[in-house]
């Protein structure tokens, strides 16, 4: 609460002492290019991040650029989940004259090259692949959010002390196959902990079949690696056989869509255990409350539509949100520091910013790396009454609080 | 419930879970603490891999595999300041190797590192007086 009286008494006098000494200028377009409509949570989560983070900014007066003050505007485009439309997406955004992009990752692989030519900066806040960001060939590309070498690469520090025998069942996706490459690189040295690795369609409805190989090979672990309706599935299909496999996934396990569809089976959910980024920083849980308390104010909660063992409403935290807001703080940091609104010249900048995330974190880039979240900052969750708390057999996890998410 | 009800829950419970602060008032309170009995010396001087560097003073008490990552653990006889100038500088002048992100707090920090084909961290926090423990994990890059 300490934190929370400066920063709202700050943000009532800034529009005192902010816009009427300079001239306005004409607003700033952020372009917000997301899955809305196949993942619908994602998309309005990385949208109302970077809502919050822009009404902030113009409350405060704007971004102030060399003697003007310049608003930000938000525009929100469907990328579908489609890599084609996702680059079409990115084009227009340039054409229109957009300042910066906030990307959920589908289809960078190709569409930065079109941001790059008048040096837009593009902020992953979702997909991990390893090949997304790289300073050197890619420098308008920046990442806030786990990447998949370190989910991959802390998953297997974490099962193979345990003697598991792992069955790796991933999904065709983009988001499956990055996902697929780093646990081939996090379990080469240690190839008997593997039972069995099986792709698996992304649109599957029935992975009964995989998950029976995957019982046949003597797996003691099931690690799934896909979209959330390939978690769903998997899980189902291993519990409507009776197999009580644990079950390891990455961030995707977390996603609301996995309980919906569990939903007639709660108990099928207990265990599920998830690899994500770490939601609170070493100060404290305080930072993160105050930004999951104005955001929620804001668009309220993120209702998962189920229920806790005792009839409590479960809501989702705002961790893809605290991504993308965190990307906006630097964006608008690194417009002041540019001096100047030419997209490149913000991209250059963004290498030089330090700015407070919303969890009070450090958040940066610089000439060397472009990736906002560590690997070491990777804990895991497992849920229990469609509720999940950090484990206690991982030395980062058992540090880390459980989050409020019923009421 | 209506939103100013459901703020001033969420209030209530963000004071709660304040409380629970991992490295609050308990960690800053170490800072004034006596240090006791150091932790036993490793018998030999660990190779790290991807020959990464020691900080001067770095005393080792074990090293174990988990899975593809090597987890080192130590300590200096250094406050967290200079305990972590101490690893920002080894890290930094060891050939191959880049700091990607380094930040200090109160009493805890970290040096993340990548070169010579891996990456990882270097995390300290300050356990009494005059002891810093670290803890290094190096896995391939």
């Amino acid at each position: 609460m300490q934190r929370l009286v400066p920063l709202l008494l700050a943000l009532a006098l800034l529009p005192a002492c902010g816009g009427s000494k300079h001239a306005a200028g004409k607003p700033l377009l952020v372009v917000v290019n997301a899955p809305f409509s196949r993942t619908p949570y994602l998309g309005r989560t990385i949208e109302n991040g970077v809502r919050l983070a822009v009404a902030e900014v113009n409350a405060g007066g704007g971004v102030r650029v060399a003697g003007q003050t310049y608003p930000l505007e938000v525009r929100a485009l469907d990328s579908a989940l489609s890599p084609a439309h996702a680059v079409v997406n990115v084009r227009r955004a340039v054409a229109d004259g957009a300042v910066a992009i906030v990307d959920e990752g589908t289809g960078v692989n190709a569409s930065w090259r079109f941001a790059a030519k008048r040096g837009v900066p593009i902020g992953i806040v979702f997909e991990g692949g390893s090949s997304l960001v790289d300073p050197k060939t890619r420098p308008n590309v920046f990442r806030i959010a786990p990447t998949d070498h370190g989910v991959a690469f802390r998953l297997a520090e974490y099962l193979i002390p345990q003697r598991l025998k792992v069955g790796i069942l991933h999904d065709d996706s983009d988001y499956g196959s990055n996902g697929a490459a780093e646990l081939t690189r996090a379990f080469a040295d240690n190839r008997s902990s593997v039972a069995i690795d099986e792709t698996v369609p992304a649109d599957a409805l029935d992975l009964g079949p995989q998950v029976l190989r995957a019982r046949r090979a003597h797996a003691t672990a099931l690690l799934v690696w896909g979209r959330p309706a390939t978690i769903a599935s998997a899980i189902t299909a291993a519990r409507s056989a009776g197999w009580d496999v644990p079950v390891y996934t990455p961030p995707t396990g977390a996603d609301p869509f996995v309980r919906q569809q569990l939903a007639d089976h709660p108990s099928w959910v207990d265990g599920l255990t998830f690899a994500s980024g770490r939601l609170t920083a070493e100060i404290g849980t305080g930072p993160y409350q105050n930004f999951a308390q104005r955001y929620q104010a804001a668009y309220g909660l993120d209702r998962v539509g189920v229920r806790t063992p005792s009839g409590e409403p479960v809501f989702q935290p705002p961790e893809t949100a605290m991504y993308a807001y965190d990307f906006v703080n630097l964006l608008a940091a690194a417009l002041v520091k540019a001096g100047s609104t030419d997209p490149a010249e913000v991209t250059r900048a963004l290498e030089q910013v330090t700015v407070e995330g919303a969890n009070g974190d450090e958040r940066a880039f610089n000439e060397h790396n472009h990736e906002g979240v560590v690997d070491d900052d990777v804990y895991f969750a497992r849920f229990e009454g469609m509720t999940y708390a950090p484990v206690r057999n991982d030395a980062l996890s058992r540090t880390l609080p459980t989050l409020p998410q019923t009421g | 419930m209506n939103r100013l009800g459901t703020l001033a829950l969420f209030a209530a419970l963000a004071l709660l879970v304040a409380a629970c602060e991992p490295f609050g008032d308990e960690d800053k309170e170490n800072l004034k603490k006596d240090c006791g009995a150091a932790p036993t010396q490793m018998t030999s001087h660990p190779n790290l891999p991807g020959k990464f560097p020691d900080a001067k003073g770095i005393v080792y008490t074990s090293v174990k595999q988990d899975g593809p990552a090597t987890v080192a653990s130590g300590y200096l006889n250094l406050t967290i300041g200079p305990a972590h100038q101490a690893y920002s500088k080894a890290v930094k002048s060891a050939s191959g190797y880049t700091v990607t992100k380094e930040e200090q707090d109160a009493a805890d920090s970290e040096v993340n590192f990548e070169g010579n084909g891996k990456s990882g961290q270097v995390k300290m926090v300050q356990t009494c007086k005059g002891r810093t423990s670290v803890t290094i994990t190096i896995r391939p890059a």
